[in-house]
Protein backbone atom coordinates (compact mmCIF):
# COMPACT_ATOMS: atom_id res chain seq x y z
CA UNK A 1 0.00 0.00 0.00
CA UNK A 2 1.84 3.23 -1.23
CA UNK A 3 1.98 5.89 1.33
CA UNK A 4 0.10 8.23 -0.63
CA UNK A 5 -2.95 6.34 -1.10
CA UNK A 6 -3.05 5.81 2.34
CA UNK A 7 -2.37 9.58 3.25
CA UNK A 8 -5.09 10.81 0.89
CA UNK A 9 -7.82 7.90 0.71
CA UNK A 10 -7.36 6.08 3.85
CA UNK A 11 -6.09 8.25 6.70
CA UNK A 12 -9.37 10.93 5.72
CA UNK A 13 -11.49 8.62 7.46
CA UNK A 14 -9.79 6.82 9.92
CA UNK A 15 -12.29 8.36 12.46
CA UNK A 16 -14.66 6.15 11.55
CA UNK A 17 -12.45 3.08 10.95
CA UNK A 18 -11.12 3.52 14.10
CA UNK A 19 -14.72 4.17 15.65
CA UNK A 20 -15.88 0.82 14.08
CA UNK A 21 -13.28 -1.67 14.64
CA UNK A 22 -12.93 -0.53 18.55
CA UNK A 23 -16.56 -2.00 18.73
CA UNK A 24 -16.08 -5.14 17.22
CA UNK A 25 -12.78 -5.80 19.06
CA UNK A 26 -11.93 -6.16 23.02
CA UNK A 27 -8.15 -5.78 23.39
CA UNK A 28 -6.04 -3.11 22.05
CA UNK A 29 -4.23 -5.67 20.13
CA UNK A 30 -7.46 -7.10 18.62
CA UNK A 31 -7.97 -3.52 17.52
CA UNK A 32 -4.65 -2.85 15.54
CA UNK A 33 -5.16 -5.88 13.50
CA UNK A 34 -8.47 -5.25 12.65
CA UNK A 35 -7.55 -1.85 11.55
CA UNK A 36 -4.22 -3.01 9.81
CA UNK A 37 -6.69 -5.55 8.01
CA UNK A 38 -9.29 -3.10 7.08
CA UNK A 39 -6.60 -0.47 5.23
CA UNK A 40 -5.28 -3.26 3.57
CA UNK A 41 -8.56 -4.69 2.27
CA UNK A 42 -9.59 -0.75 1.50
CA UNK A 43 -6.33 -0.90 -0.36
CA UNK A 44 -6.51 -4.22 -2.53
CA UNK A 45 -10.56 -3.50 -3.41
CA UNK A 46 -10.04 0.03 -4.51
CA UNK A 47 -10.05 -1.11 -8.34
CA UNK A 48 -13.73 -2.32 -7.37
CA UNK A 49 -14.76 0.95 -6.19
CA UNK A 50 -17.86 2.23 -9.26
CA UNK A 51 -18.50 5.59 -8.02
CA UNK A 52 -21.79 4.42 -7.67
CA UNK A 53 -21.52 6.34 -4.20
CA UNK A 54 -19.25 8.62 -2.22
CA UNK A 55 -15.76 6.77 -1.13
CA UNK A 56 -16.56 7.51 2.56
CA UNK A 57 -19.84 5.31 2.25
CA UNK A 58 -17.88 2.77 0.54
CA UNK A 59 -15.33 2.75 3.12
CA UNK A 60 -17.72 2.70 5.54
CA UNK A 61 -18.85 -0.87 4.07
CA UNK A 62 -16.32 -2.45 3.51
CA UNK A 63 -14.90 -1.98 6.77
CA UNK A 64 -18.08 -3.29 8.36
CA UNK A 65 -17.81 -6.04 6.26
CA UNK A 66 -14.46 -6.77 6.56
CA UNK A 67 -14.74 -6.07 10.50
CA UNK A 68 -18.01 -9.21 10.50
CA UNK A 69 -15.97 -11.33 8.35
CA UNK A 70 -12.69 -11.09 11.13
CA UNK A 71 -15.12 -11.29 14.32
CA UNK A 72 -16.74 -14.58 12.75
CA UNK A 73 -13.24 -15.90 12.14
CA UNK A 74 -12.18 -14.94 15.23
CA UNK A 75 -14.49 -16.58 17.76
CA UNK A 76 -16.52 -18.61 15.48
CA UNK A 77 -19.40 -16.46 16.84
CA UNK A 78 -18.95 -17.22 20.28
CA UNK A 79 -21.51 -16.29 22.46
CA UNK A 80 -21.55 -12.67 21.87
CA UNK A 81 -25.25 -10.91 22.41
CA UNK A 82 -25.33 -10.59 26.03
CA UNK A 83 -28.77 -10.59 27.83
CA UNK A 84 -29.90 -7.10 28.96
CA UNK A 85 -29.49 -7.89 32.41
CA UNK A 86 -25.77 -8.81 31.87
CA UNK A 87 -23.69 -6.01 33.71
CA UNK A 88 -21.07 -4.18 31.23
CA UNK A 89 -18.25 -5.30 32.50
CA UNK A 90 -14.83 -3.23 31.32
CA UNK A 91 -11.56 -4.62 32.00
CA UNK A 92 -8.01 -2.50 31.99
CA UNK A 93 -7.47 -3.84 28.59
CA UNK A 94 -10.87 -1.70 27.39
CA UNK A 95 -10.61 1.33 28.99
CA UNK A 96 -8.66 2.53 25.68
CA UNK A 97 -10.52 5.99 25.71
CA UNK A 98 -9.72 8.78 27.92
CA UNK A 99 -13.54 9.29 28.34
CA UNK A 100 -14.97 7.50 30.68
CA UNK A 101 -18.66 7.29 29.70
CA UNK A 102 -17.70 6.83 25.98
CA UNK A 103 -15.86 3.59 27.47
CA UNK A 104 -18.97 2.57 29.35
CA UNK A 105 -21.09 3.22 26.08
CA UNK A 106 -18.27 1.04 23.78
CA UNK A 107 -18.88 -1.72 26.67
CA UNK A 108 -22.65 -1.67 25.62
CA UNK A 109 -21.85 -1.33 21.88
CA UNK A 110 -19.84 -4.60 22.15
CA UNK A 111 -22.67 -6.57 24.02
CA UNK A 112 -24.93 -5.90 20.78
CA UNK A 113 -25.48 -8.47 17.87
CA UNK A 114 -22.73 -7.97 15.12
CA UNK A 115 -25.50 -6.04 12.80
CA UNK A 116 -26.76 -3.94 15.36
CA UNK A 117 -23.39 -2.68 17.11
CA UNK A 118 -23.08 -1.85 12.60
CA UNK A 119 -25.93 0.12 12.35
CA UNK A 120 -25.37 2.55 15.76
CA UNK A 121 -22.36 3.23 15.26
CA UNK A 122 -23.45 4.45 11.51
CA UNK A 123 -26.49 6.42 13.60
CA UNK A 124 -23.99 7.92 16.10
CA UNK A 125 -22.31 9.02 12.86
CA UNK A 126 -25.06 10.93 12.14
CA UNK A 127 -25.66 8.92 8.54
CA UNK A 128 -29.40 8.91 7.43
CA UNK A 129 -31.46 5.56 7.43
CA UNK A 130 -31.61 5.62 4.11
CA UNK A 131 -27.33 5.37 4.18
CA UNK A 132 -27.43 3.25 6.85
CA UNK A 133 -30.11 1.20 4.58
CA UNK A 134 -28.05 1.60 1.98
CA UNK A 135 -24.65 0.32 3.38
CA UNK A 136 -26.58 -2.55 5.34
CA UNK A 137 -28.69 -3.45 2.67
CA UNK A 138 -32.29 -3.60 4.19
CA UNK A 139 -35.29 -1.26 4.09
CA UNK A 140 -35.18 2.52 5.16
CA UNK A 141 -38.17 1.43 7.37
CA UNK A 142 -36.69 -1.49 9.22
CA UNK A 143 -33.38 0.88 10.21
CA UNK A 144 -35.99 2.88 11.81
CA UNK A 145 -37.58 0.67 13.81
CA UNK A 146 -34.27 -1.51 14.54
CA UNK A 147 -32.78 2.20 16.08
CA UNK A 148 -35.51 2.57 18.23
CA UNK A 149 -35.15 -0.61 19.61
CA UNK A 150 -31.04 -0.33 20.04
CA UNK A 151 -31.37 2.47 21.36
CA UNK A 152 -33.80 1.11 24.47
CA UNK A 153 -31.60 -1.57 25.02
CA UNK A 154 -28.37 0.15 25.60
CA UNK A 155 -30.20 2.67 27.44
CA UNK A 156 -31.14 -0.14 29.63
CA UNK A 157 -27.38 -1.63 29.46
CA UNK A 158 -26.35 2.21 30.84
CA UNK A 159 -28.90 2.34 32.96
CA UNK A 160 -27.41 4.03 36.41
CA UNK A 161 -24.22 4.01 35.13
CA UNK A 162 -23.40 7.27 33.29
CA UNK A 163 -24.30 10.60 35.00
CA UNK B 1 -29.89 13.45 34.12
CA UNK B 2 -28.94 10.72 31.91
CA UNK B 3 -26.95 11.94 28.92
CA UNK B 4 -28.16 10.47 26.24
CA UNK B 5 -25.90 7.92 23.79
CA UNK B 6 -25.74 10.96 21.09
CA UNK B 7 -24.01 13.34 23.13
CA UNK B 8 -21.51 10.91 25.32
CA UNK B 9 -20.55 9.79 21.61
CA UNK B 10 -20.16 13.43 20.24
CA UNK B 11 -18.55 14.29 23.39
CA UNK B 12 -16.39 11.37 23.76
CA UNK B 13 -14.92 11.93 20.69
CA UNK B 14 -13.99 15.60 20.87
CA UNK B 15 -10.84 14.78 21.27
CA UNK B 16 -8.89 14.13 18.81
CA UNK B 17 -6.41 12.29 20.88
CA UNK B 18 -9.29 9.29 20.85
CA UNK B 19 -8.93 8.44 16.97
CA UNK B 20 -4.90 8.42 16.91
CA UNK B 21 -4.58 5.54 13.98
CA UNK B 22 -2.58 3.00 14.70
CA UNK B 23 0.47 2.13 12.39
CA UNK B 24 0.30 0.03 9.10
CA UNK B 25 3.33 -2.33 9.34
CA UNK B 26 2.49 -5.50 10.71
CA UNK B 27 -0.16 -7.28 8.58
CA UNK B 28 1.96 -8.55 5.69
CA UNK B 29 4.66 -10.17 8.46
CA UNK B 30 1.88 -11.83 10.65
CA UNK B 31 0.50 -13.14 7.15
CA UNK B 32 3.55 -14.01 5.84
CA UNK B 33 4.40 -16.26 8.78
CA UNK B 34 0.78 -17.88 8.95
CA UNK B 35 1.52 -18.94 4.87
CA UNK B 36 5.25 -20.39 5.66
CA UNK B 37 4.03 -22.05 8.60
CA UNK B 38 0.71 -23.29 7.01
CA UNK B 39 2.76 -25.17 4.11
CA UNK B 40 5.60 -26.19 7.10
CA UNK B 41 2.26 -28.39 8.62
CA UNK B 42 1.22 -29.68 5.30
CA UNK B 43 4.26 -31.21 4.01
CA UNK B 44 5.12 -32.52 7.63
CA UNK B 45 1.81 -33.97 7.25
CA UNK B 46 2.91 -35.54 4.46
CA UNK B 47 5.95 -37.20 4.75
CA UNK B 48 4.15 -38.85 8.34
CA UNK B 49 2.02 -40.27 5.56
CA UNK B 50 4.92 -41.39 3.84
CA UNK B 51 6.44 -43.24 6.85
CA UNK B 52 2.96 -44.93 8.00
CA UNK B 53 2.79 -46.17 4.35
CA UNK B 54 6.54 -47.28 4.12
CA UNK B 55 6.09 -49.28 7.45
CA UNK B 56 2.58 -50.74 6.56
CA UNK B 57 3.99 -51.64 2.90
CA UNK B 58 6.22 -54.20 4.20
CA UNK B 59 4.43 -56.23 6.15
CA UNK B 60 0.86 -56.27 4.07
CA UNK B 61 3.85 -57.04 0.85
CA UNK B 62 4.30 -60.09 2.65
CA UNK B 63 0.80 -61.03 3.68
CA UNK B 64 -0.44 -61.02 0.34
CA UNK B 65 2.62 -62.61 -0.54
CA UNK B 66 4.14 -59.74 -2.94
CA UNK B 67 7.37 -59.11 -0.89
CA UNK B 68 9.58 -57.73 -3.71
CA UNK B 69 7.25 -55.35 -4.36
CA UNK B 70 7.09 -54.19 -0.81
CA UNK B 71 10.19 -53.98 -0.07
CA UNK B 72 11.29 -52.06 -3.11
CA UNK B 73 8.61 -49.93 -2.31
CA UNK B 74 9.64 -49.59 1.27
CA UNK B 75 13.14 -48.80 -0.25
CA UNK B 76 11.50 -46.25 -2.41
CA UNK B 77 9.92 -44.40 0.22
CA UNK B 78 12.60 -44.31 2.68
CA UNK B 79 14.55 -42.84 0.03
CA UNK B 80 12.21 -40.01 -0.05
CA UNK B 81 11.99 -39.48 3.33
CA UNK B 82 15.78 -39.18 3.77
CA UNK B 83 15.49 -36.33 1.16
CA UNK B 84 12.63 -35.21 2.45
CA UNK B 85 14.48 -34.59 6.14
CA UNK B 86 17.48 -32.54 3.65
CA UNK B 87 14.29 -30.22 2.18
CA UNK B 88 13.03 -29.74 6.08
CA UNK B 89 16.43 -29.16 7.41
CA UNK B 90 16.59 -26.27 4.56
CA UNK B 91 12.87 -24.32 5.18
CA UNK B 92 13.73 -24.49 9.04
CA UNK B 93 16.64 -22.52 8.45
CA UNK B 94 15.29 -19.76 6.42
CA UNK B 95 15.30 -16.63 8.78
CA UNK B 96 12.34 -15.50 10.17
CA UNK B 97 13.35 -12.29 11.27
CA UNK B 98 13.96 -10.63 8.17
CA UNK B 99 11.26 -8.44 6.76
CA UNK B 100 8.24 -10.28 5.21
CA UNK B 101 8.88 -9.73 1.49
CA UNK B 102 12.32 -11.22 2.24
CA UNK B 103 11.20 -14.08 4.31
CA UNK B 104 8.65 -14.80 1.51
CA UNK B 105 10.81 -14.31 -1.29
CA UNK B 106 13.44 -17.57 0.49
CA UNK B 107 10.48 -19.37 0.92
CA UNK B 108 9.46 -18.89 -2.61
CA UNK B 109 13.03 -19.90 -3.52
CA UNK B 110 12.99 -22.90 -1.26
CA UNK B 111 9.55 -24.13 -2.81
CA UNK B 112 11.24 -23.40 -6.38
CA UNK B 113 14.10 -25.66 -5.25
CA UNK B 114 11.34 -27.82 -4.18
CA UNK B 115 10.13 -28.29 -6.93
CA UNK B 116 12.72 -28.66 -8.97
CA UNK B 117 13.72 -31.50 -6.77
CA UNK B 118 10.60 -33.22 -6.82
CA UNK B 119 10.53 -32.77 -10.69
CA UNK B 120 13.79 -34.44 -11.37
CA UNK B 121 13.00 -37.08 -8.82
CA UNK B 122 9.37 -37.79 -10.40
CA UNK B 123 11.81 -38.62 -13.47
CA UNK B 124 13.14 -41.59 -11.94
CA UNK B 125 10.30 -42.52 -9.37
CA UNK B 126 7.43 -43.06 -11.64
CA UNK B 127 9.23 -45.63 -14.01
CA UNK B 128 10.66 -46.67 -10.49
CA UNK B 129 7.21 -47.62 -8.73
CA UNK B 130 5.97 -48.89 -12.07
CA UNK B 131 8.51 -51.49 -12.31
CA UNK B 132 8.59 -52.23 -8.44
CA UNK B 133 4.94 -53.27 -9.36
CA UNK B 134 5.21 -55.30 -12.18
CA UNK B 135 7.97 -57.25 -10.50
CA UNK B 136 6.27 -57.52 -7.44
CA UNK B 137 3.01 -58.96 -9.11
CA UNK B 138 5.15 -61.26 -11.38
CA UNK B 139 6.94 -62.90 -9.36
CA UNK B 140 4.82 -63.20 -6.36
CA UNK B 141 2.17 -66.45 -5.80
CA UNK B 142 -1.21 -66.66 -6.33
CA UNK B 143 -2.40 -70.16 -5.33
CA UNK B 144 1.15 -71.90 -4.67
CA UNK B 145 2.10 -70.34 -8.56
CA UNK B 146 4.04 -67.98 -9.74
CA UNK B 147 2.25 -65.43 -11.89
CA UNK B 148 5.25 -64.54 -14.29
CA UNK B 149 6.12 -68.24 -14.78
CA UNK B 150 2.32 -69.39 -15.77
CA UNK B 151 2.38 -65.71 -17.91
CA UNK B 152 5.38 -66.90 -19.52
CA UNK B 153 5.02 -70.12 -20.07
CA UNK B 154 1.08 -69.73 -21.96
CA UNK B 155 2.90 -67.62 -23.82
CA UNK B 156 5.83 -69.65 -24.99
CA UNK B 157 3.31 -72.50 -25.45
CA UNK B 158 1.53 -69.55 -27.94
CA UNK B 159 4.54 -67.86 -30.00
CA UNK B 160 7.42 -71.36 -29.10
CA UNK B 161 9.88 -69.10 -31.06
CA UNK B 162 9.71 -66.07 -28.89
CA UNK B 163 13.18 -65.42 -27.93
CA UNK B 164 13.90 -65.05 -24.05
CA UNK B 165 16.35 -62.75 -21.96
CA UNK B 166 17.08 -64.35 -18.70
CA UNK B 167 13.83 -66.40 -19.25
CA UNK B 168 11.92 -63.16 -20.27
CA UNK B 169 10.10 -62.85 -22.95
CA UNK B 170 12.11 -60.41 -25.20
CA UNK B 171 8.60 -58.50 -26.68
CA UNK B 172 7.88 -57.86 -23.07
CA UNK B 173 11.04 -56.49 -22.51
CA UNK B 174 10.30 -54.17 -25.09
CA UNK B 175 7.40 -53.35 -23.64
CA UNK B 176 8.22 -52.42 -20.64
CA UNK B 177 11.18 -50.52 -21.51
CA UNK B 178 8.89 -48.21 -23.50
CA UNK B 179 6.39 -48.02 -20.92
CA UNK B 180 9.38 -46.74 -18.48
CA UNK B 181 10.49 -44.39 -20.98
CA UNK B 182 7.34 -42.82 -21.10
CA UNK B 183 6.92 -42.17 -17.63
CA UNK B 184 10.43 -41.59 -17.43
CA UNK B 185 9.55 -38.54 -20.10
CA UNK B 186 6.17 -37.70 -18.02
CA UNK B 187 7.06 -38.25 -14.83
CA UNK B 188 8.10 -34.53 -14.05
CA UNK B 189 4.76 -33.46 -15.32
CA UNK B 190 2.78 -36.19 -13.42
CA UNK B 191 4.98 -35.10 -10.14
CA UNK B 192 4.16 -31.37 -10.67
CA UNK B 193 0.57 -32.18 -10.97
CA UNK B 194 1.27 -33.91 -8.03
CA UNK B 195 2.69 -30.99 -6.31
CA UNK B 196 -0.29 -28.53 -7.30
CA UNK B 197 -3.21 -31.16 -6.02
CA UNK B 198 -1.19 -30.77 -2.58
CA UNK B 199 0.12 -27.35 -2.55
CA UNK B 200 -1.39 -25.78 -5.20
CA UNK B 201 -3.75 -23.32 -3.48
CA UNK B 202 -1.09 -22.77 -0.98
CA UNK B 203 1.38 -21.45 -3.44
CA UNK B 204 -1.28 -19.61 -5.62
CA UNK B 205 -1.45 -17.55 -2.39
CA UNK B 206 2.02 -17.07 -1.92
CA UNK B 207 2.37 -15.72 -5.34
CA UNK B 208 -0.30 -13.37 -4.77
CA UNK B 209 0.79 -12.09 -1.71
CA UNK B 210 4.44 -11.03 -3.04
CA UNK B 211 2.63 -9.88 -5.92
CA UNK B 212 0.98 -7.36 -3.57
CA UNK B 213 4.22 -6.73 -1.91
CA UNK B 214 6.14 -5.53 -4.48
CA UNK B 215 3.23 -3.35 -5.71
CA UNK B 216 3.50 -2.26 -2.47
CA UNK B 217 7.22 -1.59 -2.30
CA UNK B 218 6.72 0.34 -5.76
Amino acid sequence: MSNDFYTTSILPHSGIIIKICRAYTDTQEDFEDYYQEVCLQIWKSKDRFREESKWSTWVYRLTLNCCLTLIKKKKNNRQNVASDFEPIEIGEENKVFENESLNLLYAAIRQLSEIDRAIILLYLEEKTNEIIADIIGTSKNNISVRIIRIKERLKKLLDGKIN
Amino acid sequence: MEKSIESIWKEGFLKKDELVAPKVNDLYNQKSIDIVSKFKRMYKINVIGIVIFSLIILPVSYIVKIPYMGILMFLLFNTIIIVNRKIIYALNKIDNSLNSYEYLISFKNWTDKLIDTNTKFSRFLYPYMFLTMFFGFWCGEIGGDVPGDIVVKGFVSEFPNTPLVFGFPLIFLGIMLLAMLFLALVGARIGKWDFNVGYGRIMRRLKTMIKDMEELKQ
